[in-house]
C-alpha cells in the first residue's frame, strides 16, 4: 500500500466517519430503531465501483468501527457490523453488471441487505424472531434512501469522470 | 448488461412487494391484551394490560444499565433508559401488537399480544 493510496482511503474513512456523525445527530422521523438515511453509504458506493471492493471494505469497516467508538454506542457496532459486510457482499456481486448509469441500483440493494443484516444480528441477539415484521417496513425505507444515496454517488463518479480526477487505481 | 428499465422493475417490484407486507403485518393486529417483556430471548415478566386499573411502574436492572417501565391500562412503555440511543423510549406507549418496543443496546424487547391474535397475525 503506498502512500497516495494510504491518503486516500484515510480521506475516504473521514469524510463517511463525519456524515455519520453528523447524521447520527438529526432526530429519527420515525419510532422503529434502523430507518435513516444512511448517507455515509454514499462513500461506500463510491469506493466500490470507483476503487476496488477491498478499499471499499477498509473505508467500511473502520468507518463502522470508528462510528460506534465515537458515538458511544458498542451495541450498535454489531448491528452496523453485519448490516454493512451484507451490504459489501451484495455491491461486490452487482460490481460486474452496473454500467455508470445504473449506480443507484447497488444504493438500493446495499441500503436494502444492510437492513436485512441489521435484522438479523437483531433477532441473534435479543433471540427475538418476532423481529422479522420489521422487515418489510425497513426494505421500503431502505429502498428509498437508497436510491438517494446511489444516486449521489452515481452524480459523484459522473461529476468526477468528467473533470477527469476519478482517481482510479492508485497503484 | 441489464438495461435501466430491468433494474427499474426490479427495484419497483421489490418496492410493492415490501409495501403490501408491511401493511398486511400493520392491518388488524390491534386491540391490546397481554405483554410480555423479554430479555435476551427469555420472558422476564408478562402482564395482562386490560387488567391493569392503576397505572404502575417498575424498574428492571441489569449489569450493563436499567429501564423503567410504565404500565397503564391497556398500554405500556418505556419512561427512561440509561441507553445512549434512547429510540425505546422515543417510541412511547404502544397498545397493539403491531411494532414491539426493543431496547437493543440492553437486549430489552416488549412485546404485546391480543387475545384473539394467534400465529395467523403475523401471517395477516
Amino acid at each position: 500500500m503506498n502512500a497516495k493510496k494510504l491518503t486516500r482511503l484515510a480521506l475516504l474513512t473521514t469524510i463517511a466517519l463525519i456524515i455519520f456523525m453528523v447524521e447520527a445527530q438529526i432526530p429519527p422521523p420515525v419510532p422503529i430503531p434502523g430507518i435513516k438515511l444512511g448517507l455515509a453509504n454514499i462513500v461506500t458506493v463510491y469506493a466500490m465501483f470507483a476503487l476496488s471492493p477491498g478499499d471499499a471494505l477498509a473505508v467500511l469497516v473502520c468507518r463502522v468501527f470508528l462510528g460506534s467508538v465515537f458515538s458511544g454506542q458498542l451495541m450498535t457496532l454489531f448491528y452496523s457490523m453485519g448490516g454493512g459486510l451484507l451490504c459489501w457482499l451484495v455491491m461486490l456481486l452487482l460490481r460486474r453488471i452496473l454500467t455508470k448509469k445504473q449506480l443507484w441500483v447497488a444504493g438500493v440493494f446495499g441500503a436494502m441487505f444492510h437492513n436485512v443484516g441489521q435484522i438479523f444480528v437483531a433477532i441473534a441477539l435479543t433471540r427475538t424472531p418476532g423481529l422479522i415484521t420489521y422487515l418489510p417496513v425497513l426494505l421500503v425505507s431502505g429502498i428509498l434512501t437508497g436510491a438517494f444515496t446511489g444516486l449521489c454517488a452515481q452524480f459523484l463518479l459522473a461529476q468526477l469522470d468528467k473533470t477527469g480526477q476519478n482517481g482510479g487505481p492508485a497503484d | 448488461m441489464k438495461t435501466q428499465k430491468f433494474w427499474l422493475f426490479l427495484v419497483g417490484a421489490v418496492l410493492l412487494v415490501s409495501t403490501v407486507a408491511g401493511m398486511l403485518v400493520f392491518r388488524g393486529r390491534t386491540g391490546a391484551a397481554t405483554a410480555f417483556i423479554y430479555r435476551d430471548g427469555e420472558c422476564i415478566r408478562t402482564i395482562a394490560l386490560d387488567d391493569v386499573n392503576k397505572p404502575f411502574s417498575f424498574t428492571v436492572e441489569w449489569e450493563d444499565g436499567c429501564n423503567v417501565i410504565e404500565v397503564e391500562r391497556g398500554r405500556i412503555r418505556v419512561a427512561e433508559a440509561d441507553c445512549p440511543d434512547q429510540v425505546c423510549v422515543r417510541q412511547g406507549w404502544i397498545s397493539n401488537s403491531v411494532v414491539p418496543i426493543a431496547c437493543l443496546p440492553h437486549r430489552l424487547v416488549i412485546w404485546l399480544e391480543s387475545a384473539d391474535s394467534g400465529v395467523d397475525g403475523v401471517a395477516g
